[in-house]
């Protein structure tokens, strides 16, 4: 495991981070984005998404669960906040996407035994100042594809 | 005289027959990749037309019940589960790692079903062939590849390797010594090894009412997950 945490002074500099990873996902990848509520999971996505080329609107599927854009990859953004059961998860059917879509989930976190090991995980947490737009945000990556990509991750965090 | 439908849906093929008192009329298979939806009620619709047999005429449904790829498998369960209520007929389900293993009986050695479970795990279970069959001598069980690689090493015994989960995982498996992989011909769960099991089955009034059949899933789906005091 091998991580990079930066900071952010804005929703618009959370979302660079999101743009500065996208030039390095490609299709079968997994990420799991963390954070309370309010603390920019959906901003990083949207950052995500833009870099991968799509320009249509991303907001949180909290309520329709999962949503699928498409830019120069497929991009399956699921929202768990509302699940329960290891089961309802399973019924998503994400397995069979994880060939050709890079699969971003947020809240995925507390389904971790359910989901990859190998994948990049993105932890976004308030502060550390008082000033409430800051966040500090950390990218782990986990497994040996993400592992052999986490100085290319830092590398293009610190380019951004 | 019993008429029976056969279906496996645990992995990216689509594999249906139908069988007379144990006997092929016809099979069909497919790579539905995902499929298995739009694949396999015309694949059925198709197999009665050619053998000629309408679906009333049916007296039993047989299913593959994984373990396997989640999507895939409840659309073959689910529709073994349909058509056995709607026709007022058994189901029997098998084990799909049974229906890849029961080819491969006429071999001398043990027998490794490992199907594809992503991720560099599998499903699997090992079998001795025995008279008109094989016996299971495991769990159906789920994990790394790697684990069941080990133990196989460790093993020390010859073992014929068959199904996807082993081209999946070429790097893990091509380690070992005493193994043999069977190929693609044995890669996917047999419809025809379905209508052979699943008539003994039916023989010795070994099924099931539709709604008790369930699909073997082995990971702990009715757990909950970790949310503790977060939302």
């Amino acid at each position: 495991m091998t991580g990079t945490t930066v900071l952010t002074r804005s929703a618009d500099e959370t979302r660079d981070v999101g743009r500065a990873t996208a030039g390095l996902v490609h299709a079968g990848d997994v990420i799991v984005v963390a954070g309370e509520l309010g603390s920019g999971k959906t901003t990083f996505v949207q950052g995500l998404a833009a870099g991968v080329g799509i320009a249509e609107r991303v907001v949180s599927p909290t309520f329709t669960i999962a949503r699928e854009y498409v830019g120069s990859v497929r991009l399956v953004h699921v929202d768990v906040y509302r699940l329960e059961r290891a089961q309802e998860l399973l019924d998503l059917g994400l397995e069979d996407l994880a060939d050709d879509a890079v699969l971003v989930v947020e809240w995925g976190d507390v389904a971790a035994g359910y989901l990859p090991a190998d994948h990049l995980a993105v932890r976004l947490t308030p502060g550390p100042g008082a000033d409430t737009d800051e966040r500090t945000v950390s990218l782990t990556a986990g497994g040996p594809s993400w592992g052999a990509r986490a100085d290319a991750v830092a590398a293009a965090l610190d380019a951004r | 005289m019993t008429l029976m439908l056969a279906i496996d849906t645990a992995t990216p093929r689509v594999a249906v027959a139908i069988g007379e008192d144990g006997r092929v009329l016809g099979s069909v298979y497919l790579s539905a990749r995902r499929r298995h939806a739009e694949a396999l009620v015309p694949a059925i619709a198709y197999l009665c037309e050619q053998t000629g047999v309408e679906l009333r005429q049916l007296g039993a449904v047989a299913v593959g019940v994984g373990p396997g790829l989640f999507t895939g498998l409840r659309v073959g369960v689910t529709t073994a589960k349909i058509m056995g209520q709607a026709l007022e007929v058994p189901v029997v389900g098998v084990s799909s790692l049974d229906l890849v293993a029961h080819p491969l009986r006429f071999g001398g050695q043990m027998i490794a079903a490992v199907l594809d479970a992503r991720r560099h795990e599998v499903f699997h279970a090992r079998y001795r062939p025995v008279s008109g069959g094989v016996q299971l001598v495991t769990e159906y069980r789920v994990g790394p590849a790697v684990e069941l690689v080990a133990e196989l090493e460790a093993g020390g015994e010859d073992v014929v390797l068959a199904g996807d989960g082993v081209a999946s995982n070429r790097a893990a498996f091509g380690a070992l010594e005493r193994a043999v992989d069977a190929g693609r011909e044995f890669e996917a769960p047999s419809a025809t090894a379905l209508v052979e099991i699943a008539d003994g089955r039916v023989g010795r009034e070994e099924f099931s009412a539709p709604w008790d059949v369930a699909p073997l899933y082995l990971r702990a789906s009715d757990a909950e997950l970790a949310w503790g005091n977060r939302r």
